[in-house]
């Protein structure tokens, strides 16, 4: 019998598999986040266009999927591993492909099924193109080339993957349900996360104050722009990530009309778009002063 | 004889074009050896899902040589009065390095000139090929393409090798950052090394034993085979298209098969639902009525237990999903769905979903005497065409498509007549062009209204289309509306009824934009039945929005328009309408202010031609109403030739012009004839 891999070692085998490959190892980021792109590790370093290699847990947040914990594959918060390498080398399939190797699927047992998918994220104003990743038909991994970012072309492509690191697990584990599965020897993900689930999904489909909530969307909003003027991007930006869950758990709360939510979307993207055009802004004037200091 | 394999490798390619940029490349590559004389026996096009490719057999090694002629000086310059060369003929021949044997005589327009015959000896295949097949790749077309490299090619997927092999010489050229060579790639599942090829007929042989059949025919019959083979002596038949079987061809390296189930009570879905889970699932194929079905998969045959146990996995929760969806919706019911389209907002300032439908019902009045309509089941179903809207399962993306459809089986079960289950269920369609119709009478018209009414909103709500910008497919419901009143008949005047609906909103807007973007709807429409644009423009003139009877116009014209006469009834009316250009205020015609008989003859031809006119338009005789046009044409030519219009005497002068106009109209009663392009004439 093969030895059973628990969630936190497929964490570690995995980091460390991408540490070797070059990666900075990092973490999520401190406010929430729908998806590991919006950490500046990965939106706002794709903007500079310099090197960059890196590797982190983030923690998602989907308000509007959560179940209450009776679901065995959705709820309102999962992880994600975020892999970005910038330029994408050249083999980076095969790098993934014994990434996978490297936390037990051999490649002659299984099916890897690459399913076109062009990805877009509407609130920061970025897409690319790429696949989801199907293992045996499941979705494991969206594996995207970035094209644009903040509403800006990119110029040193780089290469996103993010793991969703239940599915895989789940798969490992052989469970049908993520709630099943063993994080250590001792817990699984449910013992972890049952109550956290019960409880947001009550939050965010009846408790949650919409007033409070648009309130505090249009202050995180005007606090942006107030800090993108005085040319504090990333905190400016740090409020434009929040202004995103917002909207999100407004969403969920359901009461937003389709126009009035194309309207928000357009508002966070307008943050996003600033933030991106500011920042780059901002790198090639410290480039030129360095260039300057250097002669 | 030489032979020639072009590899493209890249990750995964969409499958929506795979085919055709296969056929391009190969289409081109054959195209340019053809042009530049290089010959071959056989031709087979690539293309998996990781590479678009061409191997061609039987080359020859070189161009075929080439027989030029260079022209020289005049013959009478050339030979003196002996015949012989003259200096300037010599100087020719040595400045093109030719013989006397070589120089013949040819006849131009220009005269009579020398020529130097010459033969151009054929260059190599080899350099052929390695100048032009990169240039070839640069012109390859796709719908959608990405950047990878800081080259900022642009291509689908990122191209990760080439092979160019001619015979057993690589052709070292580069694309995209990438030096073509000798080395392909097995499948991923079977191994990462490289496989080297010696010779382009190795090619085919090697890559099987790498787990990829490169022949895309090939891949289909096994595709084919192994389906038949998975479901042996099972009960049940394979539900699947051959547009299925190609998706699956365009994502398949090398097929297996293997049958999964799921629990039986998901049988209880609609199968359009059902049918929906197993496509966006990698075209799974379901063999009906059973609770199982085949899923063709690209890895080794060791892959078989896992693949069944992942697909069973994931089917099984997606089809979880959509039951509960169902349950919850069935007992919701259409009454709960539709007090809740009160608060799902419909285009920004037109209310809710529900006014929205509660604008259908009352729009539905204006088609009331279409000949064996319902007009109650209608009313009923144009209340809860979009009730579905707010159903848990068309709320999930994954079913979305699924809207109308869910509508019509909610209805059913809701306790709605078949009637109004049938006509929401089809008030979509056509969803595209060449898409299926809507069957019944009520489904026909309930679409036409919604598809107004999409239209007119969009408008109102300033989302105008203009060049590409079209986000809520106004053009395309536009187009559907004139599709579906001309293919089932419908007396209905759009222009009117856009002022119907108008009145339903309203509000206020000119409705000449309306009225002109349907009659270019209208004039597309006609185009794509093949008549001519000219033909179009002479119907649309004066156009109030009768596309049957646009349709008839057309018809009559273009039945016409092969007869010699044709050309003389055009004519006749450029001439009316010539002389009438910048004319205005203009009175009634008065007999007394005739002076010549031509006057009188073509007023009376005139007054006659619009009395008979009247009961034709009525019959919608065309035919005969352009044959009556025709026959004022003698009375046109007498009187432009025996009367000058534009006279001194003010009173005479307007009287004629009076005369003129009154021809024209009843010209314009059938369409401008004067917009007929007459080939050869100047505008």
């Amino acid at each position: 019998m093969r030895k059973l891999r628990t969630f936190e070692n497929i964490i570690l085998d995995l980091s460390r598999y991408w540490q070797k490959k070059g990666c900075l190892l990092y973490y999520p980021y401190n406010s929430e986040v729908g998806a590991g792109t919006f950490n500046p590790a990965t939106f706002i370093r794709v903007i500079d266009n310099k090197p960059w290699k890196i590797c982190y847990v983030e923690i998602c947040k989907r308000p509007r999927d959560g179940r209450y914990a009776e679901n065995p594959l959705r709820f309102q918060q999962f992880y994600q591993l975020q892999v970005v390498m910038q330029p994408a080398p050249t083999n980076i399939q095969r790098f993934f492909l014994e990434s996978l190797e490297c936390i037990g699927f051999k490649l002659k047992e299984h099916e890897v099924r690459f399913v076109e998918g062009d990805w877009d994220a509407p609130t920061l104003g970025a897409w690319g193109l790429g696949w989801e990743v199907w293992l045996d038909g499941l979705e494991i991994t969206q594996f995207t080339y970035f094209q644009q970012a903040g509403g800006l072309d990119l110029k040193e492509i780089p290469v996103e993957l993010s793991y969703g690191l239940e599915r895989i697990a789940m798969l490992l584990q052989g469970v049908k349900s993520a709630f099943d599965l063993k994080w250590n020897n001792t817990l699984t993900w449910g013992d972890v996360h049952r109550q956290n689930e019960i409880e947001f999904s009550e939050y965010n489909f009846l408790a949650a104050d919409a007033r409070l909530l648009v309130s505090l969307f249009n202050q995180y909003e005007a606090e942006a722009v107030r800090l993108f003027e005085k040319g504090l991007i990333l905190p400016g930006y740090d409020h434009t990530i929040k202004c995103s869950h917002i909207f999100n758990v407004l969403e969920a709360r359901g009461g937003i009309s389709i126009s009035e939510r194309a309207k928000m979307i357009a508002r966070v993207r307008a943050l996003a778009t600033q933030a991106a055009q500011l920042y780059k802004q901002k790198m090639s004037e410290q480039n030129v002063l360095k260039e300057g200091a250097k002669q | 004889m030489i032979d020639f394999l072009l590899e493209i490798g890249f990750e995964e390619f969409p499958p929506s074009f795979l085919k055709k940029s296969a056929n391009e490349l190969s289409g081109k590559v054959v195209n340019h050896l053809h042009q530049q004389r290089i010959f071959h026996r056989s031709v087979r096009t690539i293309y998996t899902p990781r590479r678009i490719g061409v191997l061609i057999l039987g080359l020859t090694r070189k161009q075929k040589p080439q027989v030029v002629e260079i022209q020289g000086p005049p013959k009478k310059l050339a030979f003196d009065e002996r015949n012989q060369p003259t200096e300037m003929l010599q100087g020719f021949m040595k400045a093109n390095n030719l013989k006397r044997s070589q120089i013949v005589v040819r006849k131009i327009k220009k005269g009579e000139y020398v020529c130097g015959k010459k033969e151009v000896v054929g260059a190599n295949t080899e350099d052929i090929l390695y100048e032009e097949v990169p240039k070839i790749l640069k012109t390859l077309e796709f719908p959608k393409t990405m950047i990878w490299t800081k080259g900022g090619t642009k291509f689908p997927r990122p191209i990760r090798w080439i092979v160019a092999l001619l015979d057993r010489r690589p052709l070292k050229f580069e694309f995209a950052g990438v030096r073509a060579d000798r080395h392909s790639m097995p499948n991923q599942h079977f191994s990462f090394k490289p496989i080297r090829l010696e010779k382009p007929r190795e090619y085919i042989n090697f890559l099987r034993h790498g787990g990829v059949i490169v022949d895309p025919n090939e891949r289909r019959k096994l595709i084919v085979k192994r389906i038949k083979k998975a479901v042996e002596k099972m009960e049940g038949k394979p539900l699947c298209t051959n547009e299925m079987i190609e998706e699956i061809n365009c994502t398949t390296e090398y097929p297996e098969a293997v049958v999964v189930g799921f629990d039986e009570q998901y049988l209880n879905l609609p199968e359009e639902v059902l049918m929906t889970v197993l496509k966006a699932q990698g075209n799974l194929i379901w063999l009906k009525p059973t609770s199982r079905f085949v899923c063709v998969f690209s890895a080794r045959k060791k892959a078989l237990q896992n693949v069944k146990k992942g697909y069973t996995l994931v089917v099984g929760s997606k089809l979880y999903d959509a039951l509960f969806y169902y349950k919850n919706d069935s007992k919701q019911g259409l009454t709960r769905m539709e007090a809740n389209t009160k608060r799902m907002m419909w285009l920004n300032g037109l209310g809710s979903l529900y006014d929205k439908a509660s604008r259908l019902s009352d729009f539905a009045d204006f088609f009331k005497k279409i000949p064996g309509l319902n007009l109650q089941t209608l009313k009923r179903a144009a209340r809860l065409c979009k009730v579905d809207l707010l159903s848990e399962m068309i709320r999930e993306k994954d079913f979305t498509s699924l809207q109308g459809i869910m509508g019509g089986h909610y209805a059913r079960i809701s306790g709605e007549e078949e009637a109004v289950a049938s006509a929401i269920k089809e008030h979509y369609l056509p969803k595209f062009a060449g898409d299926k119709m809507p069957s019944t009478k009520e489904g026909v018209v309930l679409s036409v209204i919604d598809k107004i009414d999409n239209v007119v909103g969009a408008f109102l709500s300033g989302n105008r289309p203009s060049g590409s910008y079209d986000p809520l497919a106004v053009r395309r419901n536009g187009y559907a509306v004139v599709n579906l009143i001309n293919s089932n008949s419908f007396d209905i005047t759009l222009f009117n009824a856009v002022d119907a609906l108008l009145k339903l909103y309203k509000k206020d807007i000119e409705h000449e934009i309306l009225f002109e973007f349907f009659t270019e709807r209208c004039s597309r429409y006609l185009q794509d039945k093949k008549y001519r644009y000219d033909e179009i423009n002479t119907v649309l003139a004066r156009w109030k929005g009768d596309i049957v009877d646009a349709r008839m116009r057309c018809a009559a014209l273009k039945k016409m328009s092969g007869k010699a006469e044709f050309t003389k009834l055009v004519i006749g009316q450029k001439r009316v309408r010539n002389i009438l250009k910048n004319v205005q205020g203009l009175g009634k015609v008065s007999t007394e202010l005739f002076k010549q008989s031509a006057e009188k003859k073509l007023f009376k031809k005139g007054m006659e031609t619009d009395g008979q006119l009247k009961t034709l338009f009525e019959a919608r005789d065309y035919q005969k109403i352009l044959d009556l046009l025709l026959a004022m044409r003698p009375d046109i030519d007498k009187f432009f030739d025996d009367v000058l219009v534009m006279c001194e005497d003010e009173k005479l002068k307007k009287n004629r012009l009076a005369l003129v106009s009154l021809i024209n109209r009843i010209f314009l009663c059938f369409g401008d004839l004067s917009r007929i392009v007459i080939e050869g004439e100047k505008n």
